[in-house]
């Protein structure tokens, strides 16, 4: 009996006290980052260059040349194009990922996982640099090690860049839609 | 309302008024004729009538002078003399802007802005320290017809029902309108005869050039004359006969005892008085959204009657909990069973009817929500006054005769982008006047009419607009182009530029930096403008050169809001919006039907035999059509197809945007719409949808979806560097990869050496020509089968005539060279 009304008292303690603490705030020494699963495999996200998550968004497909492209979500008024993060690091899945982020930056874009496994803030000093960050193709860029394991980092604007790429965005797009 | 702003009707009328007389007067200007002058005597009476009842005398004093000056040829369908027509012009300026500035400040500041907007290609500061720029071809007061020409047919609702209103209980609104009889006997005279206003030769362009000012046919502009009574404005607002007939109500709504009616009737009143701004939209529009509202009102009466079911249902439930709790269950478990038998089946039954009132309600909404969406946009005819005006100035002030002529009033767009269109075009059409139409006596030696033509034709393809001008002038003087481009240095010496390639340098800007300020360079500042508003919209502009016969200007921006009425269709898991314009028919198919038209690829329809393509197929589905369905038959770019769908699910009106950067699509997807729920809903291109029946309906279904991927190359043969680089880049852009050629000779090696999937050729090339080439390609059957188009400036019957004989697949005029047909035609004919 001790031991539930000890642990309770535990509990209520922590909830109070969440109240009482300073919001943390974002510093140099630590990264917030989410932890996913694309296609299976765990990758990390930096949160700072997203601008939003998302579950269970419905995604219009869109028919077309591009097999990441899954389709087209509304946000607020604004469509917006879903690419599939498993199929643009190169190991596609046929499940239809449940989660997505929308991506920081211009043109609007959304990047859909498949799980999220959670959001953790890890130190700079457990994230392992690319050698030559230059040199780096695609759209990892770095580890980050944490419990459970190791974790590649989706750089979010080099994702950017690749469907960029993969679309030939198209300051003329009107050329190329017709 | 009309205590506090005793100014108040007097505007809409006014405005309206306003731009009456300045259509009026450019009609008096291109066909003088006895019906113009009594209808403008007629309009200006009015104004001056109801001005002085208002006590605006300066406009009542310069509607009288207007009088005045057409009085004398109240009789006389000869033509007016050039000073007294010039100060109609200025008197319908001055009014014009007096009228403006009565606007409250509101309205002002709207059309300010807007002003601003459409002066600013030609105010822009970097295009200040270019020589000379052409002068704004028209000032402010040409722009402000155009500003309101909206109201034209909407406020002559409000305004003018007024004046039958003899038992109107307002005072105030039965005095403003006393003069409008007055007017009568003006109109009277000359009306009295029914006999067509205009001569035979200038009927035709009358009438399409009255469809702006009005916002409808000539016809209605004859209405009045033929009525003569006290109402005669009212035909012209006649946008529909329930626009009229509601408008009387609009306007009782001022007279207190009219409540039940105020609400509603006030929605109508309070946008046409703003109607100053070219935005607004149109009595007929906002009836419509009107009506739609209150289509969706009374689908809420079904979920009201649900609720009060739902609160006996509730009722009941607690008297027999009550029972069950005090255990006074008499008679058994019979009753109880029975009892909740019937609230089941009540429970059941209003289930069914609340979702179908649900679903009424959102589908009522969703038009609701097409319909406001829609009133964003206003049609193109809004700025063809201004561009008349710009062209009668700039003819007046080079002493040339012009003859405008303008197309596709009802083409809707959004009113931002037809601002920029307007401030870019009206360069375009003074530069086809000042530049473009030669002198009297030149025209006449070079066998043509006398009076030029300036053509302005408005489109809307797909979600593009085109702008085309067309003047049947000197066109470009080529010598000119090259000897300014080699003084420029753009060209090197020696170097034998084609047309194309001289006309590239007036569209891409170098000619007009020539510091000297010559006819050259004049004209290529105009389009600089018409370059820099392409840019702008992401839209181009080209320029098609007939040396000697004039010369076309096409402005091709993409339409950003498309206001749209759509066929809801179903096909596999997709919802999509079939624009309802093209759907000629919609067929049932039984399942046999549907499987004898999936294994052949056609289906018979009215005795032809049509492609036939699911859109399943054409959406990339795994599922295919099973049991039965229904066949949309599509029209576009001359060409039928039928599309096989499972079930068609209502119609909608919507507003479809461009589909999002990063999100190339299938030809087949147009644009997005967004539906209630917030969620992108695909709307189809019929352009795509034909073509890609085309495609797979030779090969017999099946195969098609696995040859999609692969597309054969195509090969350009053009002696002109220019042309092949242009045909290269719009072919490229479009996804096929391009071989080229720059003689037959080489074309013929080229060809022989590769699988190509086309062949576009020029018919003007040094060593064997087009003809010859294509002739050549026939006769060799290891091309035989590859299709040719030919390409030329050349644009006669006789040339394509020739093309056919030797075997082209299609003859594309360069002079009406545009991307979009000559992909339809790729599209159509490629070799996959």
């Amino acid at each position: 009996m001790s031991t539930v009304a000890g642990r309770l008292a535990e509990l209520r303690e922590d909830f109070d006290r969440s109240f009482a603490d300073p919001v943390r705030r974002h510093d140099d020494e630590h990264v917030e980052l989410l932890t996913i699963r694309a296609g299976g495999r765990p990758y990390a996200l930096r949160l700072s260059q997203t601008s939003g998550l998302h579950p269970d968004r419905p995604v219009t497909p869109l028919p077309g040349p591009q097999p990441a492209l899954l389709g087209l979500a509304g946000f607020a008024g604004q469509v917006v194009p879903v690419y599939d993060l498993a199929a643009l690091l190169g190991h596609p899945v046929a499940e239809r990922p449940r989660w997505l982020v929308l991506a920081g930056g211009n043109p609007p874009l959304g990047l859909a996982f498949h799980d999220l496994d959670g959001h953790v803030r890890a130190a700079n000093a457990d994230i392992v640099q690319e050698a030559n960050d230059s040199d780096a193709a695609g759209s990892v860029r770095g580890m980050v090690g944490l419990p459970g394991g190791v974790r590649p980092i989706i750089d979010v604007p080099a994702t950017r860049a690749t469907v960029h790429a993969l679309t030939g965005h198209q300051v003329t797009d009107q050329e190329a839609a017709r | 309302m009309t205590d506090r702003d005793p100014l108040r009707y007097f505007r809409i009328e006014a405005a309206e008024l306003v731009d009456q007389i300045s259509a009026g007067v450019l009609d008096l200007d291109q066909q003088p004729s006895t019906e113009v002058v009594a209808r403008l005597l007629r309009y200006a009476h009015t104004l001056k009538g109801a001005a002085r009842v208002v006590k605006q005398p300066e406009i009542a004093e310069q509607a009288h002078a207007f009088e005045e000056v057409l009085v004398p040829h109240r009789d006389d369908a000869s033509p007016l003399p050039a000073d007294e027509m010039r100060e109609l012009l200025r008197l319908n300026d001055a009014i014009a802007g007096r009228v403006a500035a009565l606007s409250a400040p509101v309205q002002n500041q709207t059309a300010d802005v807007r002003r601003g907007g459409a002066a600013q290609p030609q105010g822009a500061p970097h295009r200040a320290n270019r020589p000379a720029p052409a002068p704004p071809p028209a000032g402010p007061a040409p722009m402000a017809p155009p500003l309101r020409e909206g109201l034209a047919a909407e406020a002559a609702g409000p305004s003018k029902p007024a004046a039958p209103a003899g038992s109107s209980p307002h005072p105030a609104t039965t005095a403003g309108r006393n003069p409008t009889p007055e007017s009568a006997p003006h109109g009277e005279p000359a009306t009295g005869s029914p006999a067509p206003e205009h001569t035979p030769a200038a009927g035709e362009s009358a009438a399409t050039e009255h469809t702006p000012a009005a916002g409808e046919s000539a016809a209605t502009e004859h209405t009045p004359a033929a009525d003569g009574s006290a109402t005669p404005e009212q035909a012209p607002a006649a946008e529909s006969g329930a626009a009229t007939e509601r408008t009387p109500a609009a306007d009782g709504s001022a007279a207190p005892g009219h409540a039940p009616e105020s609400g509603a009737a006030a929605g109508r009143v309070v946008p046409a008085e703003g109607g100053a701004a070219p935005e607004r939209a149109v009595t007929a529009d906002l009836d419509e959204l009107l009506d739609a509202i209150g289509e969706a009102n009374s689908r809420i009466a079904p979920l009201r009657e649900g609720s009060r079911t739902l609160a006996t249902i509730h009722r009941r439930v607690e008297t027999l909990g009550d029972r069950l709790r005090t255990g006074r269950i008499g008679g058994g478990d019979a009753v109880t069973r029975g009892s909740v038998q019937r609230l089941g089946a009540d429970l059941g039954a209003l289930g069914r009817r609340l979702i179908d009132a649900v679903d009424q309600v959102e589908r009522e909404l969703d038009e609701v929500r097409g319909r406001a969406e829609g009133l964003r946009l206003v049609p193109a005819g809004t700025i063809f006054t201004a561009l008349r005006r710009a062209v009668r100035d700039a003819a007046d002030a080079e002493g040339k005769r012009v003859r405008f002529h303008a197309t596709g009033a009802d083409v809707r767009m959004g009113p931002q982008l037809l601002n920029q269109v307007n401030g870019a075009f009206l360069h375009v059409v003074r530069n086809a006047v000042v530049h473009g139409i030669e002198p009297e006596p030149q025209r006449l030696a070079a066998g043509k009419p006398a009076e030029g033509s300036v053509t302005v034709h408005v489109e809307r393809r797909g979600r593009w607009a085109e702008f085309r001008c067309a003047d049947d002038g000197r066109g470009f003087d080529l010598d000119a182009l090259r000897r300014t481009a080699l003084e420029r240095g753009l060209l090197s010496p020696g170097a034998e530029p084609d047309p194309r390639t001289l006309i590239d340098l007036v569209l891409h800007g170098g000619i007009s930096t020539s510091p000297a300020v010559t006819d050259v360079a004049g004209r290529g500042i105009g389009m600089d403008v018409a370059r820099d508003v392409a840019d702008q919209l992401g839209g181009s502009v080209s320029i098609d050169n007939r040396p000697g016969l004039g010369a076309t200007v096409l402005l091709v921006v993409p339409l950003t809001l498309l206001s749209m009425n759509g066929l809801l269709v179903e096909a596999g898991e997709h919802t999509v919006t079939m624009p309802l314009d093209s759907v000629r028919r919609c067929v049932r198919l039984s399942a046999e039907e549907i499987t004898a038209a999936m294994d052949t690829g056609r289906l018979a329809h009215e005795g032809r035999v049509v492609p036939f393509l699911p859109l399943c197929r054409a959406l990339h589905q795994e599922t295919e059509l099973t049991g039965t369905g229904v066949a949309i038959v599509l029209s576009a770019d001359g060409e039928t197809a039928a599309i096989g769908v499972d079930r068609l699910a209502g119609t909608t009106t919507l507003v479809a945007r461009p589909l999002p950067d990063l999100a190339p699509a299938a030809p087949v997807i147009g644009s997005v719409s967004i539906d209630l729920d917030g969620n992108p809903r695909l709307v189809l291109d019929p352009h795509g949808l034909v073509a890609e029946a085309r495609h797979i309906s030779p090969t017999a279904g099946g195969q098609s979806t696995e040859s999609n991927g692969r597309r054969m190359p195509i090969l350009v043969v053009d002696d002109s560097l220019t042309t092949r680089m242009l045909e290269r880049s719009i072919l490229e852009s479009a996804g096929y990869e391009v071989d080229l050629a720059a003689s037959g000779e080489e074309g013929l090696e080229k060809a022989r050496a590769r699988e190509y999937g086309l062949i576009l050729s020029d018919i003007d090339m040094p060593g064997i020509d087009g003809f010859a080439f294509v002739a050549e390609t026939r006769a060799d059957p290891t091309l035989s089968h590859v299709p040719a188009i030919l390409v030329s400036s050349r644009a006669t019957a006789e040339d394509r005539r020739r093309g056919t004989e030797a075997g082209a697949s299609a003859y594309v005029v360069k002079g009406e060279f545009n991307q979009e047909e000559l992909l339809s035609h790729i599209r159509r004919l490629i070799l996959r």
